[in-house]
């Protein structure tokens, strides 16, 4: 196929950065044609996929829209029309269908979503705090100037840090940043386990069109995109959940199960999630972590589970086994492919390190965006089938033990075996280690249809 | 949702056959029911509890007389009737995805089949020909193929452990009690309400 | 033979619905405004009337066109399709149902020609077959446990699913002890009744079994 046009395509959508400071500003549009004005003010400013040749920015901004901003955009009522309905419904409505009830429900959700105002989502990535602020002031000051828009709200997001470095780990301690797919045409360093398994056992990359709006999909067709072709193409769908971590219940609970099972604490909390907190696959290190495993692309996603269909290394229901099952459905994984999504986001709120006491009230978690084509099949698909529910993995009604809206019940099964350090064990009366905090559909659009949305030519067919 | 009894889904699809292609459909099916190495995918995708094809000659529609008027058919009908687990999207996304060669091999000769892929126009196509189901019994709504599945084999293993129970010294039961445990501890799903439809 | 796999019998029967213009409301939409109030649960006949693992029917209104270049055409009556997957022999199920559930049966195949009504048995089931069509191909993932089976074993994997979390690290004599005492208990309780749903869910989807 084509390469892709990488200066048309947000860079968002075709890389994490890695830089660790975010800011996730929420915007809502009053008057659609200044709105626009301030879309043209920004334009030059976000930044696309474009490789850097010169080393890292100071700082990134992107750019997306929930369908309400779309509609105080004035976009044509036939092209609105035309976006598929989860989109036009938005997350909070679709709340049943996500498993959203509960703690989860929308009533409980930060203030910045209760009103529906949401209309626009600037992402701006930075290198340091100063760097943060500075990129923040410029875009606040463009706002200013074509009163295109009000500030909601505003999240921070943080990289962990460990003695000024940043981190890939996560506030229940976990290392993350593994897994995001592969597709045909996204340049980055592409890593065997990341992409679709083939029959003959090696990797291939995913179908553009698996992220990417306007090029084929692994159906072997486009995915269904809103019209005209020019407003969809080159653009994507994101997902955007607040997930605030109760890290008091999280460490309580593996304190009082570790003490009873045999295999230990770091070992317990290897095979909630099917990696040891350093970022080891349990499914090629079962007895314990090995940093040569993590720090070599060739080995830390190459694994299948094939061999391991009784769950005894890794739990038949642990995290990363749901999300990606691999081969573990048969048929060399094709029923998965269509089901992939890429992640990004950073934690949000204090660290805090293993030894200090923590409270399920401190305001910390994780800030986690998705990227697909299409968020009904693939994030919408995974969350409510393979997170809040478990029958492919032949799990019944059982949840992912970490992510799942469990209300104090259900059970998390650790397949096991006849040694002592590897029994068999259950989890039952699970309380919410995640809560969900808030979040929307977005519409990321290629740096074209920005154009076109600034200039306010989009005409449906 | 008429269509919809906890976690099983009832479609219900009719398409015309010119009558010649019957016996070409009806060879197939038998050979599908004697070989079964070709059933086995239609067994790995494990959602569908029963599932039967019904072929109607255009003369074998019922006639019972009493004042009923005679059917005139030009097409033999193929009737489908599913019972499965899952959402309508999955379920034909799963098939178009995996099992394609062997739906073409049964619908291709049903008029104006499209092809089970690409997977849109396969779905335009079954929301053509889907009728919607009345009344959808079954007797249990909480669990799906699997839960099945995996329900008698607890069951089996369950039986084994309690015909040795009485006869042996806790030491011996605590051991035989461990690989009970093992044998069954990749089928203990929790079974109750399916998630919403969409 | 085609109608069965393993234990389980695929019935599949068309009944012609009576074609009467005077009818107000017309035959079909009178049984389906029946089957519409029709309990789908424990109440309903196929859970009264032993052997009925999966069932549905369906007032099919007409055969469909699928576009030119295809012809159109069109039945000259409705019919109510009854597809069942079913345990054991085919007489006894279906004099089953009319020994269990005559009013229902009656109420909705009265609508249908010469329904000779439930209270004759014979004649209900020589109705039947005479209704009867040869199911083509017919697949079953469980072809082998009757319906009591089935709901014996979806009850004794919840109860060891417990007994296994409520009994970690115990020694083994008191599990041993305990464990007796729980397969005598699980082994008299009331097997489960077919068609009973989940227990309440906090949020509604609309589907008829809340």
């Amino acid at each position: 196929m084509s390469k892709l046009n990488q200066t048309d395509i947000q860079g968002f959508v075709l890389r994490g950065y890695n830089l660790p400071y975010a800011r996730y500003v929420f915007l809502h549009f009053e008057d659609a044609s200044r709105a626009r004005a301030l879309i043209g003010r920004l334009l030059p400013v976000i930044t696309t996929g474009q490789l850097w040749d010169n080393g890292k920015p100071r700082s990134t901004v992107n750019i997306a829209f929930t369908h309400r901003g779309l509609a105080a955009l004035d976009l044509p009522e036939a092209t609105l029309l035309s976006f598929p309905v989860e989109f036009l419904q938005g997350m909070k409505s679709r709340a049943g269908i996500l498993g959203d009830t509960g703690v989860n429900a929308p009533e409980h959700w930060d203030r910045l979503w209760h009103a529906n105002a949401v209309h626009a989502w600037l992402g701006i990535n930075a290198q340091t705090p100063a760097a943060l602020d500075a990129r923040c002031s410029e875009i606040q000051a463009l706002v200013q100037e074509t009163g295109g828009a009000i500030e909601l709200a505003s999240q921070d997001a943080a990289a962990i840090m460990d003695e000024g470095k940043p981190t890939t780990r996560e506030h229940f301690g976990y290392t993350d940043g593994f897994g995001n797919p592969d597709y045909l045409g996204v340049e980055r360093s592409t890593q065997p386990g990341q992409g679709k398994l083939m029959p003959d056992g090696s990797w291939a990359p995913l179908a553009t069109g698996e992220l990417l709006l306007g090029y084929a999909d692994e159906a072997g067709e486009l995915p269904v995109a809103p019209i005209p072709h020019i407003l969809a193409s080159n653009g994507t769908f994101m997902v955007y959940r607040k997930l605030h971590q109760n890290l008091a219940s999280f460490r309580a609970y593996l304190d009082e199960h570790a003490a009873i099972y045999g295999g230990g604490r770091e070992k317990l909390a290897a095979k909630f999630v099917g990696r040891w907190r350093d970022g080891t696959p349990i499914e090629l290190s079962p007895d314990g972590p090995d940093q040569a495993i993590v720090h070599d692309p060739n080995r830390n996603t190459n694994f299948t589970y094939g061999a391991d269909s009784e769950g005894t290394r890794c739990p038949i229901g642990g995290h990363i086994r749901r999300v990606h099952p691999r081969d573990a459905f048969g048929f060399n994984g094709r029923l998965i492919d269509r089901r992939r999504i890429t992640r990004r986001g950073l934690p949000y709120g204090p660290p805090l390190p293993e030894n200090e006491p923590a409270s399920d009230g401190d305001d910390r978690g994780i800030v986690f965006m998705a990227l697909n084509a299409s968020i009904s099949r693939q994030f919408e698909f995974v969350q409510q089938q393979w997170i809040e529910y478990g029958n492919d993995a032949h799990q019944g009604n059982d949840k992912d033990m970490l992510m799942g809206n469990h209300g104090g019940k259900g059970k998390f099964v650790v397949q096991g075996d006849r040694s002592a350090t590897n029994p068999p064990f259950l989890c039952n009366h699970l309380p919410n280690f995640v809560e969900l905090r808030g979040g929307d559909y977005f519409f990321l659009p290629s740096i074209t249809a920005l154009g076109m949305i600034a200039l306010g030519v989009v005409d449906p067919r | 949702m008429s269509n919809i009894n906890g976690k099983v889904y009832a479609m219900n699809a009719i398409t015309p056959m010119k009558p010649w292609k019957t016996s070409v459909l009806k060879t197939i099916f038998f050979a599908l029911e004697h070989i079964k190495p070709l059933q086995q995918d239609l067994i790995n995708l494990s959602f569908i509890e029963f599932a039967r094809w019904v072929s109607v000659p255009r003369n074998g529609f019922p006639y019972l007389g009493n004042g009923q008027a005679r059917e005139e058919l030009k097409y033999d009908y193929l009737l489908f009737f599913s019972n499965f687990n899952g959402t309508w999207n999955q379920y034909i996304d799963a098939f178009s995805a995996v099992l394609s060669k062997g739906l073409d091999l049964v619908w291709r000769w049903s008029e104006k089949f499209p092809g089970s892929v690409p997977v849109t126009l396969f779905k335009e196509y079954i929301a053509r020909v889907q009728f919607d189901t009345d009344y959808y019994f079954t007797a249990y709504p909480h669990a799906t193929a699997n839960d099945l599945k995996s329900a008698h084999i607890v069951q089996a293993s369950f039986d084994s452990l309690i015909e040795r129970t009485g006869k042996c010294t806790p030491e011996e039961f605590g051991d035989a009690y461990l690989n009970f445990v093992i044998q069954v501890q990749a089928y203990l799903g929790d079974t109750g309400q399916a998630p919403i439809v969409f | 033979m085609p109608n069965q796999n393993g234990t389980i019998y695929g019935l599949t029967i068309l009944s012609p619905i009576i074609n009467d213009e005077k009818a107000t409301p017309s035959h079909d939409l009178q049984i389906r405004s029946y089957l519409a109030s029709m309990p789908v649960g424990e109440d309903s006949p196929f859970a009264l009337a032993p052997g009925t693992h999966l069932a549905r029917l369906v007032v099919m209104d007409d055969v469909v066109f699928v576009g030119a270049p295809s012809i159109e055409e069109h039945l000259q009556s409705k019919y109510l399709v009854f597809e069942s997957n079913c345990d054991g022999d085919l007489d006894g199920y279906l004099s089953g149902l009319a020994a269990a559930a005559p009013q229902d049966l009656d109420a909705i195949w009265s609508h249908c020609v010469g329904y000779p009504g439930a209270a004759r048995p014979q004649a209900f089931v020589d109705y039947m077959k005479a209704c009867q069509i040869e199911t083509t191909f017919f697949f079953a993932a469980v072809n082998n446990k009757s319906v009591p089976e089935t709901l014996r074993a979806l009850q004794t994997q919840r109860a060891v699913a417990d007994f296994i979390a409520s009994h970690q690290g115990m020694e083994p004599a008191r599990l041993q002890a305990e464990f007796v005492h729980f397969a005598t208990r699980l082994r008299s309780a009331p097997l489960p009744k077919p068609g009973s749903p989940a227990s309440p869910r906090p949020i509604k989807t609309g589907g008829r079994n809340e």
